[in-house]
């Protein structure tokens, strides 16, 4: 694994162009070591995460995501990432330089156990705006309905597409928001860029609004 | 055995049509030239973002130092990369694809500009378009609930204007 | 005359087969309502795949091997009036489909595998769905046991003569469909099935795509040959008249047998795994499977102005009118023949090398095989149904006008469905969409031609539950069937000095090998060689 970054990091000082989005590759390997993810010892690693994002990974502050009942893949992708650099956020890069890749799998494997978050349930009417793009998305912008990748209900889908249900809204639009502008870009081929940008600060609000309400 | 004469004449009428289908096809084969995307190269689809080819940076519309074009282009589930390309019309282009995950099939309608996309292989095909105009990209192949939204934009541009409009790509013959 | 073990065997695959039918005709009538996108209320892409994925797997795979295995069992019995060999082996077989359709019908009613009939890996379906679609497979092959016993005892007897025609279709079907399901069979056991499992991280789409167009093609020979047999055993009596060419038909059958198997990578033309000149030599074999079919259609039309002429048809085309059209088997035949030679120009299309790449997995594709597997095949299995349906139930058929007018409604239905498909495809609409969502002058083109769809689509519900509600209701029909014997025709010249090559299945079987072993060996052989790079899982 170590030695397949380090080809790979070369490769990218080689090039003129910048970093890749991520240098995580979805191989066999990497899959396998995800899946051997230690649960028990996840647990007493994520101790040091508590503070942040809640002692059973719901966070209490709205600017964290919880992390409960997220895909293990998209656990560990982000925290490699961090490590990498390819996603940016001194707090977090601080953390994951600490950590090993086992480590990662561990934490990845206890997080995704939890029973995720459910938002407060919201007025329906308020979205029918908004699931037009959930459901249908919008061909003029070329925006894929979300449902599509993130699942019928924001659950998430193999390998890596996220959980977004449930996340608290805050998180949500500050998401969205880093990757309209560009500042959150660990995205391979920048297919979350692509769609952020072109959406409006009012579709930001009620798309987070909608997924933080989501039922399961 | 017993074979009506009308059924043996019936014969060599069906074994000449055959024949003049396969001419035609041996014509446009062989004179012409035209063959589907059949280039058997293998490559990692897993790490094709840390590839050097098909990084992100590198995506989109060439010109090589020959003077032809050549675009590179990754189709992932639900988006072509780069989602916008503009080509000039009468121009060999050279397309080739990559898969990021699972199955695709890239069609321009209304020309031949034509193939699958299969995870852990590229796709390389030769064409030209002779008529100027907005053409959308399409995925014909099931790749998920998504396969539907799964589109992009191609404007072909004539030759002269897309010479102007791009003069980084400039020099050379036109 | 039959026994009660075929009469029961025969009621009993027909009738999965035909239940099977009628769900997946149900689905079908969704799907050309959802995807037009006329009623938003019903859009839902997961439902759509399901539905997708459901149709295809119980129109293809469910009602064609039940139904060619009851149609077979009866046609070994009738034609070798012999008993079957073996009655619980087979009703083991019909007990292992039936197992295995109900284990892959879980994951897809409830959308766990939603990767339409074809796979699609690295798409991964429930690991339930592959090994039922497996045993599905396995049952029929002991069907295939079962026929080549039979026939190989019958040979025995009667030394020296030919094998009744019915029979030696069935027997070239038999073996065209071992040699068939040897592709799609490696692709499920070795590489899906582990992989699905989790015994294997990885699959190779490559070598998975090319296993499974091994299967692709000759899979619908398989399903076509029944209607052949019926075109040729049945057809001509029931038109009043002769088969024209008994020695013809069975040189058809050997064609099909032999042509369509080496031929799968026309399905594999726009691939980028497979080199140009083993696709051109496919392509070439491609065409030559089209002669088999010209001749069938010559021999059957042949045999209908024979039948006609004795009845008193005048005229160049006059005799077209004294064709015994209130016949179902002779109006089935006519119309399964018209859609053959529509779908044949389309099928002449995908086949050509250069010019399938305007057409390739365009909805010209669902246009083109709905004509030629919908139209001309299963069209075939209703003219079938409603002879052999009072002669294994011993009640007569309720009423013939009905009978008609569902073959009629079936055959407008279908031309109404899959004539706007084929122009939608000259638009490039790409095939197996859920619904339109493109934007772009060109995707505005499309529309008029979705609402042609759903007439078509509706008038085929209609046929279908039409044609259920016929069997259904004839098995309560008080007047018995009083012809119970089974009514194959006899050819014109009776088949004399038949060589005995014609009737060796061995020197057949080792020519398919050979062809295949050039067509496939190297191409297969490649992926082990090729440095290649399997895919993970994913989802959808």
């Amino acid at each position: 694994m170590r030695k397949i970054l380090a080809i790979a990091l070369c490769l990218g000082a080689g090039a003129v162009s910048a970093a890749p989005a991520t240098q995580v590759a979805w191989t066999a390997e990497t899959l396998d070591l995800v899946a051997s993810g230690d649960s028990e010892r996840g647990e007493q690693l994520a101790t040091a995460c508590s503070s942040c994002h809640g002692t059973d990974g719901i966070s209490l502050n709205p600017a964290f995501p919880s992390l409960a009942g997220q895909l293990p893949t998209y656990l560990y992708r982000q925290l490699r990432d961090y490590k990498d650099g390819s996603r940016e956020n001194p707090l977090m890069q601080n953390f994951a330089s600490g950590l090993s890749d086992q480590d990662m799998a561990d934490l990845a494997a206890w997080y995704s156990r939890q029973k995720p978050s459910v938002g407060p349930q919201a007025d329906s009417e308020r979205f029918e705006a908004i699931t037009a793009l959930v459901r249908r998305g919008d061909s003029k912008r070329i925006i894929p309905p979300c449902r599509v990748c993130h699942g019928e209900n924001g659950q998430g889908e193999r390998i890596d597409t996220p959980r977004i249900a449930g996340l608290s809204q805050t998180y949500l639009e500050q998401t969205l928001q880093a990757y309209g502008d560009g500042s959150r870009h660990n995205d391979i081929y920048g297919r979350m860029r692509l769609i952020a940008k072109q959406l409006t600060a009012e579709e930001i609000r009620l798309l987070s609004e909608y997924y933080a309400t989501l039922q399961p | 055995m017993h074979i009506d004469p009308l059924e043996k004449k019936w014969i060599y009428i069906v074994l000449g049509m055959t024949a003049l289908f396969l001419g035609g096809i041996f014509f446009t084969t062989f004179v012409f030239d035209i063959h589907p995307p059949s280039n058997v190269e293998t490559i990692d689809s897993a790490r094709l973002h840390l590839s050097e080819e098909f990084a992100e940076d590198n995506l989109g519309v060439k010109r090589q130092p020959d003077g032809t074009i050549k675009v590179i282009m990754v189709a992932g589930r639900y988006g072509f990369f780069p989602r916008r390309i503009t080509l000039p019309a009468d121009t060999p282009i050279t397309f080739r694809w990559a898969s990021i995950d699972v199955l695709h099939g890239v069609h321009m309608p209304m020309t031949n500009m034509s193939t699958m996309v299969v995870p852990g292989y590229v796709s390389e095909i030769t064409t030209e378009f002779p008529k100027p105009g907005d053409y959308p990209m399409l995925c014909n192949e099931y790749c998920g609930l998504g396969h539907d939204f799964m589109w992009s934009k191609v404007t072909v541009e004539e030759k002269q204007a897309w010479m102007r409009r791009h003069p980084n790509f400039g020099g050379g013959e036109s | 005359m039959t026994d009660t073990h075929t009469r029961q065997l025969s009621i009993w695959n027909f009738g999965v087969a035909f239940s099977a039918f009628l769900i997946a005709a149900f689905m079908g009538f969704y799907q050309v309502v959802e995807r037009s996108g006329i009623f938003p209320a019903l859009e839902s892409a997961k439902v759509y795949f399901a539905s997708v994925s459901s149709h295809g797997v119980l129109m293809a795979y469910v009602l064609t091997t039940f139904f060619i295995m009851g149609f077979g069992y009866y046609t070994a019995a009738t034609a070798l009036q012999r008993p079957i060999w073996k009655p619980v082996l087979a009703w083991a077989g019909f007990g292992l489909s039936l197992f295995g359709t109900v284990l892959a019908a879980i994951p897809l009613l409830t959308g766990k595998a939603s990767v339409l009939y074809t796979f699609y890996p690295p798409i991964q379906a429930s690991s339930l769905f592959y090994i039922g679609v497996a045993l599905l497979v396995a049952g029929s092959w002991v069907w295939c046991v079962i026929m080549i016993v039979m026939t190989h005892q019958w040979q025995k007897e009667n030394p020296g003569r030919p094998i009744p025609l019915a029979m030696f279709g069935t027997a070239a079907n038999v073996f065209l469909w071992l040699w068939t399901s040897a592709g799609v069979g490696m692709e499920v056991l070795f590489q899906l099935i582990p992989w699905s499992l989790g015994w294997r991280d990885t699959v190779d789409p490559g070598l998975a795509r090319t296993l499974f167009v091994w299967t692709l093609h000759p899979i619908v020979y398989f399903w076509l040959i029944p209607a052949y047999i019926a075109m040729y055993c049945f057809v001509p009596r029931a038109a009043g008249g002769y088969l024209f060419s008994d020695e013809m038909a069975r040189f058809a059958f050997l064609g099909l047998l032999v042509f369509s198997l080496p031929i799968g990578f026309h399905h594999l033309y726009m691939d980028p795994e497979q080199a140009a000149g083993w696709k051109l030599l496919h392509g070439i074999l491609t065409f030559m499977v089209a002669v088999p079919t010209l001749i069938t259609g010559f021999t059957v039309f042949a045999s209908l102005e024979i039948a006609s002429r004795l009845n008193g048809g005048r005229g160049l085309l006059g005799w077209i009118g004294r064709l015994a059209w209130g016949n179902p088997m002779v109006l089935a035949a006519v119309l399964a023949l018209l859609m053959l030679i529509l779908g044949g120009f389309g099928g002449i299309v995908n086949a050509s090398y250069a010019l399938n790449a305007m057409v390739h997995n365009t909805a010209w594709v669902p246009g083109h095989f709905h004509l030629i597997f919908a139209g001309t095949t299963v069209i075939m299995y209703f003219a079938i149904a409603y002879h052999l349906w009072p002669r294994l139930t011993g009640k007569a058929l309720c009423n013939n006008n009905l009978a008609l007018i569902q073959l009629w409604t079936w055959f407008v239905g279908m031309t109404l469905l899959s004539t706007p498909w084929h122009v939608l495809g000259l638009l490039g609409q790409p095939r197996r969409i859920s619904s339109v969502t493109y934007h772009s002058l060109l995707t505005l083109a499309w529309q008029p031609y979705e609402l042609f769809m759903i007439m078509g689509g509706a008038l085929l519900l209609g046929s279908a539950v039409l044609f259920g509600y016929i069997l259904l209701k004839s098995l309560r029909n008080p007047s018995p069937q009083v012809d119970l014997e089974p009514n194959y025709a006899d050819p014109i010249h009776p088949p004399r000095d038949m060589p005995a090559w014609v009737e060796n299945m061995k020197i057949w079987n080792v020519i398919v090998a050979g062809f295949m072993l050039v067509s496939f060996g190297i191409p297969i052989l490649q992926f082990f060689f090729l440095k290649t790079y399997d895919s993970v899982p994913w989802g959808y």
